[in-house]
Parts: structure tokens; C-alpha cells; sequence
């Protein structure tokens, strides 16, 4: 027993987890009850048994495990370093609360097709957890799939033609990014025989045997492959797949599917090219501008929308370019502020998304210019709004500014200056879009009579995971080592540019 | 008795065809049992052979004694032994899948049924065992002629669909002896591996060429290379379903593989690579089909005809692997043998199930298929997943060795041809697993569906989804353990001197 559950096990007990949860869901779909008790359950586990991993990790280094040959020299093989633990963390601890938030949400609109959503949703942490403890690009290539593949049915969920829309464009883009994938994984493959991530690395001997152009070309694939990062213009599915049920689009479209796609980036920026290759072949400054480019395009996006899902679907766009940036500066206090990004900004967007979600259930509103007052009707919930708000604007004391503040530092460190500026311009702009919905919620006159969020039990499923999310965007920032978040960043520092 | 092996499994099938044939007029229940027992032993023999080959080496059998290159030889190598393996498995599964639908389809010639059948299976068996051009030649036809009554039996317009296939196919069939006569008249020899060592000699001859390219149009006729598919869609599409989860996966594979054993073992491989480059041809003639294929595929209405499609896509993909002709390509190009025909088997199986409920086989008919029927609907998403290419399924190994193939030997169009045909082929089962799955979705179609005829949780019969959940189960079983198959046999099964 003890044998089963030791330290070099936990790993696949992980992957295996949210999988058996999702079997079991299927065999009690009759019993909604132990439909969800399974999720609860699975998701509890999975949490422990990756925060478990942390101390480990942290002392003795990565834990690796294989489980069978793919192809030569190319394992199903998983990895458990520092930035695998980051993503997974986050992941696992949000599926805890949006799991509770989704048997409201869900209940509370008498949603069909309950069963498919859950299990899709488990299949979608499969697949998560899978891309975070990837040791090669194949094994991260197989998982990265099974989460485009099991989010479509929850993308199409609603069946309206809007709804069928949203998902047959989400398969489009992100699976002809999953093509370009593909290729790069080939290019990599056929140039150095290998496609192991590595701190500094792999891609550098290949600068003998081919041409710059050649890696250029490839990292574009993989640019293209990991295109669930939403960077600009192949951004479109993000605000498309809005249609999607609020627990969907809080914990995939903010945190597991668009994250993965940030996560691959920064595991082809660090991984698989190395600082010093990108810096050779110019790719850091490209990547840098791209991102710039979709952090202020995506705000002035933001500002002209009313809906206040597709609003947050553009905000996500410019904080995942943001952490895009914080990797394509190259310096290790910048990438320190992406890796610590990709954990805060999932807390604090969660919120966000949770709180729309709960807006929508217990008044029926969707429209920012509908929501004059509703502070006053929804008091807790509008109050962890504004907090998660202040957090994207990189407001203290909320978490967005201890990443943005080790974002600033790295610019400074990298001599790379003017993209401070595009840093702080990006703060104003969220500023100018996040600012008046808090002040229509809690200063206008409230214009009709709306439900009480404390109305019904089932609200409180619902305004009790964003009350904690919010609150743990104040502690980010208060405490920022809180779940080793911090330390995990650091040692993964460490690796790639060899010492602070 | 092992080494009789390779001999009886072509006989038993041709003898018991025999008495199940007779069985019509006597004891009419036994036919089938007696067909799928001489199935069944089969897939024992081509296992003990395949063992017997990785133990051993190849394989040479003297039918009756007589010494090469005047008796008939059977020659059976790892790439022979992989073939009999899949073709005899496959026909034993198709068999037990396929009794309910020839119940209810042919309800009066049962047994007549399974006499063609098994006559069909004894062609395809013997054109794989066999190391003699015109002994491969009689068996072909042996092969084609029950497959043309068995498609025959089928729908209303699958007579005229049999017929065409019997025009063309026998077009192809003559184009193959013509090629063989020409290379007799040259060297004298029927035999594979003598004809492999007279035929270097004559490299430059203009006969040996013309008899090259005969037998490759011939075969490629048969395999239903583009643009030489016409009969397949149709013929595929009308015929009985227990028919075409037998015939269409297996027939054009053989003889995709027919053609590898052509072009690499009776010729070395530098004649079709840099005598005559034929093989920059097929990397073109392949490119095309897949993309034709493709997007032909994308425009039915009909599942089985778009199945067919995807089959003229999928030879494009073994074609183009052979035509690349480096040891990656040609691994990933024996390798989607395999695949191919255990996944067309899987989605035809799939089709069958459709039909047993609905009596069609529209994409309309699958709508609400994964509430009715949830076997069906997990065998159809493995299936889908591996022609799309989704790992862990077998569909993606094959690919990546392709493309690996296709890189490594720059062929950029050949690569790009591949994804884009990822790409429909996802277009092409998405448009299904919407019609499975959200039922909503599709207000005024529904009564052709399965939805609006059966109620949620009943599945077809369990002799018929078993045999296609065992096929997918085999379809990932293939995929996890993809190493040890391609470092074990099809590492092998590649042809000499690449």
C-alpha cells in the first residue's frame, strides 16, 4: 500500500485520477448526487496528491517516470519539475471550487446533459494534468489533444447555432494548431533525434546540420501549434467560445486550456530553444513584439465590449500575452513574473468569470450597461469582482502586482525598457474597461427590483468558491509563497538560466 | 506439421467453402458454424506462422515437392506473416459481426453466402502466401470473383455497381497478366525470388519496364489507386454491410501490399527508386489521392460512401509511403496496412450497427446514435479518432512514421498533403459526432435518425457490437504497444536494400 502511493507513483495516481473520475461519472449518471460526489471526491485527491509532490520536487528535484515506449528514443514519459507543478497546482486547486460553483450553476439553470458536461470536464483535467507533467512533446502532444478534443462538447454545450458555432470554430483553430504542432514536433525530432524538454534546451546542435530559417520556421509551427495561448491574430476562438457555460469558461477558457497553451510556449522558449538560441535567432524580441502587440490590442478590444463574458475573454487574451511577454524578455526576474502569472492570473480570472456567471444565475443579466446597481443586490459577490479587478489592473494588495512588479524588474534587467511601457499602458487600459463596471455595480441607482444572491441554497454553491478564489487573490499577494507558488518559480529559474 | 502451415491455410478455407456449400441443401445451421471454425483455424495458423517466421526466418514452401522455378513456391517472410495475421483475424471478427446482418439482409442464402465468403478469403490469404506471379494472379481472381457476386447480393443498384467493379476489375486483372507474360517472355520465370535474381540484368530491357508498368497499373486498378478508384464508392456502398466490413478493408490492402511485395522483392528497390523513378510518381499519384479522397469524402451525405472516400485517401496514404521509398516511410507505409484495415473494419462494423437499427446508412440515420446506442458510439469514436490521426490510436503512429518519412526525404507536398488530410478527416467525423451527439442541434431531420426510432441504452445485438468493440480495443492496444510491433515485425517486414 505504502509501495503504491510512494512519491515516484503519485505522479500517474494523478493522471489517473480525474480519468476515473470521469468513468465513474459515466456509470452514475442516473444518480446526480454521486454524480458530483465523484467529482468532489476525485478533485480533492487530485489536489492533495499534487500539492504532496511540491516539497518533494522542491528538495530532490524533478521526480521522472515512464510508461512505455512511443517511439525510438521518444517515451510516454512524464516529468514532474517546478513548472509542471505551477500549472498543475493551479488547475487542481480550481477544479475543487468550480466544481461546488458548477452544481449551483448548473442546478440552478437546469441544465441538460448534465453527465457529458461533468465528464468532459473531467476528461479536460486529464488532459491538464497530463501537459503539465509531460517530459517530451509527444506525451505533452497526445495530452494536448485529449483537452481540445474533450472541451468541444463543452464549448457546443448549449446545441444553439450559436452555441454549434462557438464549437465548430474552436475545433478549427485548435486543431489546425494542433497540426502545426505536429510538424514542429517532427522538425524537432527528424533535426536532433529527440524531443526531451531540458533546462537551456535541445534544439541548440541543430543550429550545425540546418539552416536559421529552418528554426525560425519551427518555432512558428509551434507558435501556431500552441495557439490556445490566444496571442493575436489567431485569437478569434477565445470570445467565440464564450458561449460556453460559465463554469467552462472560468476554469478551461481562463485557467487549464489557455494556460496549457502558455505553458507550451514557455516550454518551447526555455525547453526546447534555449535562452541563447532565442537569443541568436532573434526570436525573443519577435515573440516579444507579438505579444505587446496582442496585450494592447486586446485591451482596446475590451473596451468596447458590453458583454461581460466576451469582455473577460479579451482581458484573458491580454494577460496570457502578458505572460507570453514575461517569457520572451529572457530574463530570468521576467520569467520569475510569467511563471508566478500563470498561478495568480488563474485565481484572480476565476473569480472574475465566477462572478459573471453568478450575475447571469441569479439575475439573468449578461449586459454590463443592464448591471447599474447590482452591487447593492449582490453585495459578496460584487465585492470579490472588485478585487480580482484590481488584481488584472495590477492594483496592491491583490496578487496581478507582485507578478507585474517582477515582470517590471525583468524589463529593467534585460535593458529592455520600452516593454515596461507597453506593461504599464496595459494597466491604464484595464483600468479604463474594469473601472466602470465596478462603479456602475455599486454607484448607480439600482433600476428594478433583482433577486438576493442569499435567496436560494443553491446560490450559495455558487457565491462561496468566488468568495475564496477572491480572498486567495488578496493572499497571493500578502503571502506569494503560498502552495511554494513562489519557490516553484524560482527553482524553475534556476534551471534555465543557471543562477540568480 | 508446422511447416505445412503455410500451405494449409489457403487450403482449408478452399475446402470448407466446399461443404458449407453444400450444407444449403442440408443442414442449413451448420454452414455458418463450419465457415467460422475454418475461420477460426485460420487465425491459428497465421499466428503459428508468424511465430514460426520470427523464430526461424522465412519460409519456403514446394506445393506437391516440385523445386523452384518450376513448381509453385510459397514464400512467407515477416511482411507476409504480419499480412495473414490481420487478414485472417479480420475475417473471423467480420464473421461473427456479420450473422445477424446476413440474417436479416440474405435471410434465404445463408450459406451460399458464407461458401463466397470463405472463397474470397481463400484468394486473399493465397495472393499473400504465395511467391509465384501467376499463382498470385489465379488467386486474385479467385479473390475478385467472390467478391464480385458477394457485392452483387447487396442493395438494389449494387448489381450495377458489382458490374462495373467486374468491368473494370477484370481490366485490371488482364493489365497484371499481360505485365507478368512480358516478364515471363524476358527471363523465362515465374517465380518471386528467382525472377529477383534474373531481373537485375535486365533492368534496361524495354520489355521488363513495359511488364513494370502493367502490373503496377494493374494492381493499382485493384487497390483503387486515384484516379483509378471509379469502382470502389459505388461498389462499397451498395453492398451487403456484412460485405463491405469484410471486402473494404481487406481487399485493397492486399493489394497495396501486393505491390510493395512487386516493387521490392521480384524488382530491388533501385529499379522503381533510380532506374525508372517510378516511385517520385507515386509520392504524386498518393499526394493527389489523398487530397481528391478527402474532399470527395466530404461531400456525402451517404456514411459508407464517405467511408469509401476515405479509403481511396488512406491507399493514398500507403501509396505516397511506399513511393517515398526511405526505410521511415515504407515502415509507416506497411505499418497504415495495418491500421488502415483494422480501423475501415471498425468504422464499416460501425456502419453495419447503423443499419441493423435504422435499415440505412445516411449521416442523417446517426443522429442521437451515442444516447441509443453507447457501444457503438465508443467504437465509433475510437474509430474516428484513429483515421483522424489522435494519439493513443493506431491512426496516428503510422502517420507520424509517414510524415517522418516524408521529411526526412523533403518531400514538403507529400507532408502537407497528409495534414491537410488530418484536417478534413476531422471535418469529415466531427459532422457525425454532432449528429450523435446534440440531439437539439438538428430540429427537422430527426425521424431519420436512430433518436426518433429506438430508445436511449439499446444497442444492437451483442454478437454484433462485441467483434467491433474487440476491433477497437485493437485499436489502441495497437497504438500502446506500437514500439514493440513496428521494432519486432514491420521493422523487418521493410524490403531489403532502402
Amino acid at each position: 500500500m505504502t509501495e503504491l502511493l510512494s512519491i515516484s507513483n503519485r505522479p500517474t495516481w494523478a493522471i489517473i485520477c480525474p480519468a476515473v473520475v470521469a468513468l465513474l461519472i459515466l456509470l452514475s449518471k442516473n444518480r446526480p448526487n454521486i454524480r458530483e460526489g465523484w467529482t468532489l471526491l476525485g478533485s480533492t485527491i487530485l489536489c492533495f496528491l499534487v500539492l504532496s509532490m511540491t516539497p518533494v520536487v522542491l528538495s530532490q528535484g524533478p521526480i521522472r517516470f515512464e510508461w512505455f515506449t512511443l517511439f525510438t528514443d521518444i517515451g510516454f514519459a512524464f516529468k514532474v519539475d517546478a513548472l509542471g507543478l505551477i500549472f498543475a497546482t493551479t488547475s487542481s486547486c480550481l477544479w475543487i471550487l468550480v466544481s461546488i460553483y458548477s452544481i449551483g450553476y448548473m442546478r440552478a439553470l437546469k441544465e441538460h446533459a448534465q453527465t457529458r458536461f461533468y465528464f468532459c470536464f473531467a476528461l479536460a483535467l486529464v488532459g491538464a494534468i497530463g501537459i503539465a507533467f509531460a517530459a517530451n512533446l509527444v506525451t505533452l502532444f497526445v495530452f494536448y489533444e485529449i483537452l481540445t478534443l474533450s472541451t468541444y462538447p463543452l464549448v457546443a454545450h448549449d446545441e444553439t447555432p450559436e452555441a454549434m458555432y462557438g464549437g465548430h470554430k474552436y475545433l478549427a483553430y485548435l486543431l489546425t494548431g494542433g497540426v502545426f504542432l505536429l510538424f514542429g514536433i517532427l522538425m524537432t525530432y527528424f533535426l536532433v533525434g529527440t524531443t526531451d524538454f531540458a533546462p537551456k534546451g535541445i534544439l541548440k546542435p541543430a543550429l550545425d546540420s540546418t539552416s536559421r530559417l529552418t528554426l525560425q520556421i519551427a518555432f512558428f509551427c509551434f507558435m501556431l501549434g500552441f495557439m490556445k495561448a490566444a496571442w493575436m491574430p489567431v485569437h478569434s476562438w477565445l470570445p467565440t467560445a464564450m458561449v460556453a457555460p460559465t463554469p467552462v469558461s472560468a476554469l478551461l477558457h481562463a485557467v487549464a486550456v489557455v494556460k496549457a497553451g502558455v505553458f507550451g510556449i514557455i516550454r518551447t522558449v526555455f525547453y526546447l530553444y534555449g535562452t541563447d538560441l532565442m537569443h541568436e535567432l532573434n526570436l525573443g524580441i519577435t515573440l516579444a513584439c507579438i505579444a505587446s502587440f496582442t496585450i494592447i490590442v486586446a485591451n482596446l478590444y475590451a473596451i468596447g465590449q458590453d458583454n461581460l463574458k466576451r469582455l473577460l475573454a479579451y482581458s484573458t487574451i491580454n494577460q496570457l500575452s502578458f505572460i507570453i511577454l514575461g517569457a520572451a524578455i529572457l530574463s530570468p526576474k521576467a520569467a520569475i513574473g510569467a511563471m508566478i502569472h500563470i498561478a495568480y492570473h488563474g485565481f484572480m480570472k476565476i473569480t472574475l468569470f465566477l462572478c459573471a456567471g453568478a450575475i447571469m444565475v441569479v439575475t439573468g443579466i449578461k449586459q454590463i450597461s443592464h448591471m447599474a446597481g447590482i452591487g447593492r443586490a449582490m453585495p459578496i459577490t460584487l465585492t470579490a469582482f472588485t478585487i480580482s479587478a484590481f488584481g488584472m489592473c495590477s492594483i496592491p494588495p491583490v496578487a496581478g502586482f507582485i507578478s507585474k512588479w517582477y515582470f517590471c524588474l525583468g524589463t529593467i534587467q534585460a535593458d529592455k525598457v520600452a516593454f515596461l511601457f507597453v506593461a504599464l499602458t496595459a494597466s491604464i487600459l484595464d483600468l479604463v474597461y474594469f473601472f466602470p463596471i465596478v462603479r456602475t455595480a455599486f454607484f448607480d441607482r439600482l433600476t428594478e427590483e433583482k433577486t438576493k444572491e442569499t435567496g436560494r441554497p443553491l446560490f450559495l454553491f455558487m457565491i462561496i468558491p468566488l468568495a475564496i478564489t477572491g480572498i486567495f487573490s488578496i493572499i497571493f499577494c500578502l503571502f506569494p509563497n503560498m502552495f511554494h507558488i513562489f519557490d516553484l518559480a524560482q527553482r524553475a529559474i534556476k534551471n534555465l538560466f543557471g543562477g540568480m | 506439421m508446422t511447416h505445412q502451415f503455410s500451405a494449409l491455410i489457403v487450403i482449408l478455407p478452399l475446402v470448407v467453402s466446399f461443404f458449407v456449400f453444400l450444407s444449403n441443401w442440408w443442414l442449413k445451421k451448420t454452414g455458418y458454424l463450419l465457415a467460422l471454425t475454418a475461420l477460426f483455424c485460420c487465425l491459428l495458423l497465421s499466428i503459428g506462422i508468424l511465430d514460426l517466421v520470427i523464430a526461424s526466418g522465412v519460409i519456403h514452401y514446394r506445393l506437391g515437392g516440385w523445386l523452384p522455378p518450376w513448381g509453385i513456391e510459397y514464400y512467407v517472410d515477416t511482411l507476409n506473416a504480419i499480412m495473414l495475421v490481420l487478414v485472417s483475424f479480420l475475417s473471423f471478427l467480420t464473421a461473427v459481426f456479420a450473422r445477424k446482418s446476413v440474417e436479416i439482409e440474405i435471410p434465404e442464402k445463408g450459406a451460399l453466402f458464407w461458401a463466397l465468403y470463405l472463397l474470397l478469403m481463400t484468394g486473399l490469404l493465397g495472393i499473400i502466401v504465395t511467391g509465384d506471379l501467376f499463382n498470385l494472379f489465379v488467386l486474385l481472381e479467385v479473390a475478385s470473383l467472390s467478391g464480385y457476386v458477394l457485392i452483387a447480393v447487396g442493395e438494389k443498384r449494387s448489381l450495377f455497381a458489382s458490374f462495373r467493379y467486374v468491368v473494370i476489375g477484370t481490366m485490371g486483372a488482364s493489365f497484371y497478366l499481360l505485365g507478368v507474360g512480358y516478364l515471363y517472355i524476358t527471363t523465362g520465370s515465374l517465380n518471386m525470388v528467382d525472377l529477383s535474381l534474373l531481373l537485375p540484368k535486365l533492368y534496361t530491357s524495354k520489355v521488363v519496364l513495359a511488364g513494370f508498368i502493367f502490373i503496377l497499373i494493374g494492381l493499382g486498378i485493384k487497390t483503387a489507386l486515384f484516379p483509378l478508384h471509379g469502382w470502389l464508392p459505388d461498389a462499397y456502398t451498395y453492398a451487403p454491410t456484412a460485405v463491405s466490413a469484410a471486402v473494404a478493408p481487406l481487399m485493397t490492402k492486399v493489394m497495396a501490399y501486393a505491390i510493395l511485395r512487386i516493387m521490392f522483392t521480384v524488382f530491388k528497390a533501385e529499379f522503381p527508386v533510380t532506374v525508372i523513378e517510378v516511385t517520385d510518381v507515386m509520392v504524386w499519384t498518393g499526394t493527389l489521392a489523398m487530397l481528391v479522397g478527402g474532399v470527395m469524402a466530404l461531400s456525402q451525405s451517404d456514411f459508407k460512401r464517405m467511408l469509401a472516400y476515405v479509403i481511396v485517401a488512406e491507399i493514398g496514404y500507403i501509396i505516397g509511403g511506399i513511393g517515398v521509398a526511405n526505410a521511415t516511410a515504407l515502415k509507416g507505409a506497411v505499418f497504415h496496412i495495418i491500421n488502415d484495415a483494422v480501423m475501415m473494419a471498425c468504422l464499416f462494423m460501425v456502419a453495419g450497427l447503423i443499419v441493423y437499427k435504422t435499415k440505412g446508412h445516411r449521416i442523417d440515420n446517426f443522429i442521437g446514435f451515442f444516447r441509443v446506442m453507447p457501444v457503438t458510439a465508443v467504437v465509433f469514436t475510437v474509430g474516428a479518432l484513429a483515421v483522424i490521426g489522435v494519439p493513443p490510436t493506431c491512426g496516428f503512429f503510422s502517420k507520424w512514421y509517414l510524415l517522418l518519412g516524408g521529411i526526412e526525404d523533403h518531400q514538403w507536398f507529400f507532408v502537407a498533403a497528409l495534414l491537410i488530410c488530418t484536417l478534413i478527416n476531422v471535418a469529415l467525423f466531427f459532422r457525425i459526432f454532432d449528429k450523435g451527439i446534440y440531439l437539439h442541434a438538428h430540429g427537422q431531420n430527426l425521424d431519420a435518425g436512430v433518436a426518433a426510432i429506438d430508445t436511449p441504452g439499446n444497442d444492437a445485438p451483442i454478437s454484433m457490437w462485441l467483434p467491433a468493440l474487440v476491433l477497437a480495443l485493437v485499436i489502441l492496444l495497437i497504438g500502446v504497444f506500437n514500439q514493440v510491433i513496428v521494432e519486432t515485425v514491420i521493422r523487418h517486414a521493410v524490403p531489403a536494400g532502402i
